[in-house]
């Protein structure tokens, strides 16, 4: 935990996202509720002095506890109907990073790559070897029928026997409810996270961009952090998180940075997804090119939030 | 200037002993991979011929003579671009084939995903009739060696990864001006079990050049971007200084320019462009030769 100067111009700041896709009007409540949650649990931790590392893990971590979204419990089913999980988390302050991909089983990846990054000197782990860490370090492994929800079980009965062909053309309307969360606490310390369980019907072993670093996330104290969702396979073609890091270094904006970066993906692969960023200034934006994406932030004691494109709410919290 | 390949087989500080194995490896699969081009070949079927030859060559770490995870055994990652459409194809810690960069080239052409890892990369060659071999055959008595000394609680593997033949990869410019990355690795000595480092994640190991420049840059930034070696050399600068680590690049354009740099001691690599193998090993080093002769 780092000591917080309450004079301090500078703000901490936590945003986060829950998947950045279509998504249906009966799961909107829930989606908007679980990221509002999520980010104040990441300032309850930012509030208290803890740094954007604790802020970013405690959010995601809410976001995988949560079923409405696909992390963690929640999440999507791979072609032979088993949860494979990817996650990373990255600290700006020394460009440690922490990933796994295709674990099994596992109630919150995030922290288990945090374990990665903390107690092994790798970056990434996957499939039995990241299993057999998280057993190593005492990390349960929770039954595939407590993680899978009923809706997910119904939606994976029904898209199995879709043409894969098909669907690749309408990237934007599958489910992409990655979650993820930057912040940046009082000593300017940025940091990002992204969880992921990736897509429904995905072959054994397929690895999205959630874990990558690079793709799915990055965060450098000297510009910022970043989260992305959207569709995978789009977000690593274009490096995704690295590029909007890219703009921020040109000296644009966090707000255009995102926006470039996603219209290049766009033009460049047709690939729709939705990115959180966050400066080492406190500056931040919710960017996304599919029709909604759910995110929340909390800026001096102020939650927005939003779903729809242009939508900002927000909410005075209590002190 | 077009068509040409640059491959390289680590960088590191490469043993005496080890040199001319590693300087005649690499310059057998750029020639390899010119052959391909010039035969009217993509510059992806280039680099995939170069690099499965070091896969082959028990000299490098990757395919045969990969270094082996603390278990003992063999994971093997592997990675593939083409700039055309930016498709890539990767594979981590996979096992039991000879040869990862073409299992990597099949996600790309054959699924719909970017990455494929462990087991489901296994299944998947089973589906695509790629031969399963035993590990056996991919484990040579150097890597062996390497293993059992790196078991030894005051071992430092990191230093003495940098002292074994690494990661390799090859770039390539086809005659209609399309470039194309591929590379290979068995990964860290005495890595953790299902560890994956740098080589199957798009950005790291592998870019297409410019790609991390988004469209609509200015033309100084263009031209910075064809001083190839200018742009390693930087980026390799920023990574010592950034998190103090030493490596090695290679790179080429669409128009033909190329560059082979490293921070490290040494790094073994070719290029074959203009119908000349260049090579070298040490910093400095510019050998070249006509492609025909035969690399004594």
């Amino acid at each position: 935990m780092s000591l917080c100067n309450r004079n301090l111009k500078m703000s901490a700041v936590v945003v986060v996202h829950g998947g950045a896709w279509a998504i249906p009007d009966d799961l909107a409540k829930a989606s908007v509720d679980g990221v509002k949650a999520a980010a104040c649990e990441g300032h309850s931790v930012l509030k208290r002095g803890g740094s954007a590392l604790d802020a970013v893990e405690a959010a995601v971590r809410a976001l995988e506890d949560n079923t409405v979204f696909n992390a963690g419990h929640g999440g999507t089913l791979n072609t032979e109907g088993e949860v494979e999980l990817d996650a990373i988390i990255m600290d700006g302050r020394t460009l440690g990073n922490g990933a796994v991909s295709s674990a099994k089983n596992i109630a919150h990846p995030v922290t288990l790559a945090r374990a990665v990054m903390e107690k092994t000197s790798h970056c990434m782990l996957t499939s039995r070897g990241a299993n057999q860490f998280a057993e190593s370090i005492g990390m349960a492994t929770v039954p595939t029928e407590t993680m899978v929800t009923e809706y997910e079980r119904k939606e994976w009965e029904k898209h199995k026997n879709y043409v894969t062909g098909v669907m690749e053309d309408f990237n934007a309307q599958w489910a992409h409810d990655t979650v993820g969360a930057v912040a940046v606490d009082c000593s300017g310390n940025v940091a990002c996270a992204t969880s992921t369980g990736g897509i429904r019907n995905k072959m054994v072993g397929r690895v999205g961009d959630s874990p990558i670093i690079g793709s799915g996330g990055y965060a450098d104290n000297l510009s910022g952090a970043v989260s992305c969702t959207g569709h995978g396979e789009s977000i690593l073609k274009v490096t995704l998180a690295r590029l909007i890091i890219s703009h921020i270094e040109q000296g644009k904006s966090v707000a255009d940075s995102s926006q470039l970066s996603l219209q290049y993906m766009g033009n460049r692969v047709h690939g729709a997804g939705g990115a959180i960023v966050v400066s080492p200034s406190g500056q931040w934006a919710a960017t996304f090119t599919t029709e909604r994406m759910a995110w929340a932030a909390v800026d001096h004691d102020v939650l927005w939030f939003g779903l729809d494109p242009n939508q900002r709410s927000k909410e005075q919290l209590s002190n | 200037m077009l068509p040409a390949v640059v491959v390289h087989g680590g960088a590191g500080h490469i043993p005496k002993e080890r040199a001319q194995n590693s300087t005649s490896g690499v310059s057998a699969a750029a020639r390899a991979g010119y052959i391909v081009l010039k035969g009217g070949g993509s510059s992806m079927d280039a680099v995939v011929e170069a690099v499965t030859q070091l896969e082959n060559n028990p000299s490098f770490n990757a395919g045969c003579g990969s270094v082996l995870n603390v278990k003992g055994e063999v994971e093997m990652d592997a990675f593939v671009m083409d700039w055309k459409t930016l498709a890539t194809g990767a594979v981590s810690a996979v096992r039991d084939i000879a040869n990862p960069t073409q299992l990597a080239r099949l996600v790309m052409d054959k699924t719909s995903h970017a990455c494929l890892t462990a087991e489901g990369a296994k299944q998947f060659a089973r589906s695509m009739g790629v031969p399963e071999v035993p590990m056996e055959s991919l484990i040579t008595e150097y890597s062996r060696m390497r293993w059992r000394k790196n078991l030894a609680p005051d071992a430092n593997p990191v230093e003495c990864q940098m002292g074994k033949m690494g990661t390799v990869g090859a770039v390539a410019v086809d005659s209609e001006g399309v470039v194309a990355c591929a590379t290979s690795t068995g990964g860290m000595l005495n890595k953790m079990e299902g560890q994956v480092g740098d080589t199957p994640c798009i950005g790291q190991s592998s870019n297409i050049h410019g790609q991390i420049f988004p469209e609509g840059h200015s033309q100084a930034v263009m031209s910075i971007l064809k001083l190839s070696e200018a742009a390693s050399d930087s980026a390799l600068a920023y990574m010592k200084s950034r998190v103090d680590g030493l490596g090695g690049v290679v790179t080429v354009d669409p128009q033909g320019n190329w560059a082979a740099r490293f921070s490290s001691r040494q790094m073994a690599w070719a290029a074959a462009q203009k119908d000349t193998l260049h090579y070298g090993l040490y910093t400095g080093e510019h050998f070249t030769q006509s492609i025909d002769e035969i690399l004594l």
